[in-house]
């Protein structure tokens, strides 16, 4: 009996300090992480050192999901640009950014609502998205550039009227013909 | 056959007690200087079309027919105004930034050619709003020419 009972200890002892061995590691683990978390919050606030990198970020969620054909994250990104606006602290804004801002404000937000309810109507996405376009290239024009985008035109989007949009990538994607024509335009304009 | 009776009976109090709640009524007595026809130019024969086939919602003016008396019918076109209006209001046309009232201007065009609008239950019950294809490319063209108007400013 008394053996048993020593043997258990012993088990339990072991048990209880390989747990704890453990959760030294889990706590190292954790530690490593916060430290990444708190590296990447770094880079995000360095990027968002422009007022309207939200916004900027939602357009280019949009303009990524068109050339996909994808109307739901063309939906989410236009939710992005509305809430990123919601956000804007405009008394951090240089009149001239004020003046660029609120020439194109009204619009951009409705724009973004039109996109963003309507997920299952790709066309009618893409029309507002050409408005939307010429409201960013404004605001993109008028701030500090933080990336280098690209103006892109395509001669066959809107109905054959011709469309252009602000891209990240040097790549033509095209975002109004989607998977249909994904190559169809030509950089018109680099903005640095 | 009590019940039914008694069932039938509930329905018609209602129906008189909702009568009693009414909607305000989409009235202005003036026209705003904000209105579309005071800043830019609008033909007559336009101006017609927009009166009849637009205005009821997207305007500080409906024109309320009979059943707009009797609810709940009120009540639900109070609610298609309130939306027409946000989305466009023409007697505040003025209001909006230049680049919203392109937006608008476009819209207008595709909404016109697509037959999105006018819409079809207010087709049904206004024939008037039901727009020839003269008439569309009447109203359209004139949004086109006002909008590159703009542009060439």
């Amino acid at each position: 009996m008394k053996n048993i009972i020593s043997a258990l200890a012993i088990a339990a002892i072991t048990f209880a300090s390989c747990n704890s061995a453990d959760k030294k590691n889990t706590d190292a683990d954790v530690k490593v992480d916060s430290s990444a978390t708190s590296m990447h919050t770094d880079i995000v606030q360095s990027q968002s050192e422009s007022p309207i990198h939200g916004i900027l970020t939602g357009y280019l969620q949009v303009k990524n999901a068109l050339t996909n054909d994808n109307g739901n994250d063309a939906a989410d990104g236009g939710k992005a640009i509305s809430e990123a606006m919601a956000k804007l602290d405009k008394s951090s804004l240089s009149a001239a950014q004020a003046k660029a801002y609120n020439a194109v404000a009204d619009d951009l937000k409705e724009n973004a609502e039109h996109i963003n309810e309507n997920s299952g109507k790709i066309d009618h996405q893409r029309e507002h998205f050409e408005m939307l376009s010429q409201d960013m290239y404004d605001l993109v024009k008028s701030f500090d550039k933080t990336q280098t985008l690209y103006k892109d035109f395509c001669p066959m989007a809107n109905d054959k009227k011709g469309a252009f949009w602000i891209s990240e990538t040097k790549e033509i994607k095209n975002p109004y013909l989607g998977k249909k024509m994904p190559t169809c335009g030509e950089v018109k304009e680099e903005i640095k | 056959m009590k019940l039914f009776k008694k069932i039938l009976l509930a329905l018609l109090i209602v129906f008189i007690i909702i009568q009693f709640i009414r909607p305000a009524h989409n009235l202005s007595e003036q026209v705003l200087p904000t209105d579309i026809a005071k800043i830019y130019a609008v033909p007559d024969s336009v101006l017609h079309l927009l009166n009849i086939a637009c205005y009821d919602c997207h305007s500080d003016n409906t024109r309320y027919p009979y059943y707009a008396y009797v609810q709940p019918g009120a009540w639900i076109m109070a609610r298609h105004v309130r939306h027409g209006k946000a989305d466009l209001n023409f007697s505040e046309f003025g209001t909006y930034s230049i680049r919203k009232q392109q937006s608008k201007l476009k819209a207008i065009v595709s909404q016109i050619k697509d037959d999105e609008m006018p819409l079809t239950s207010y087709k049904l019950m206004h024939a008037d709003a039901r727009l020839s294809n003269e008439e569309k490319d009447l109203i359209m063209n004139w949004a086109t020419a006002t909008k590159n108007n703009f542009q060439n400013k």
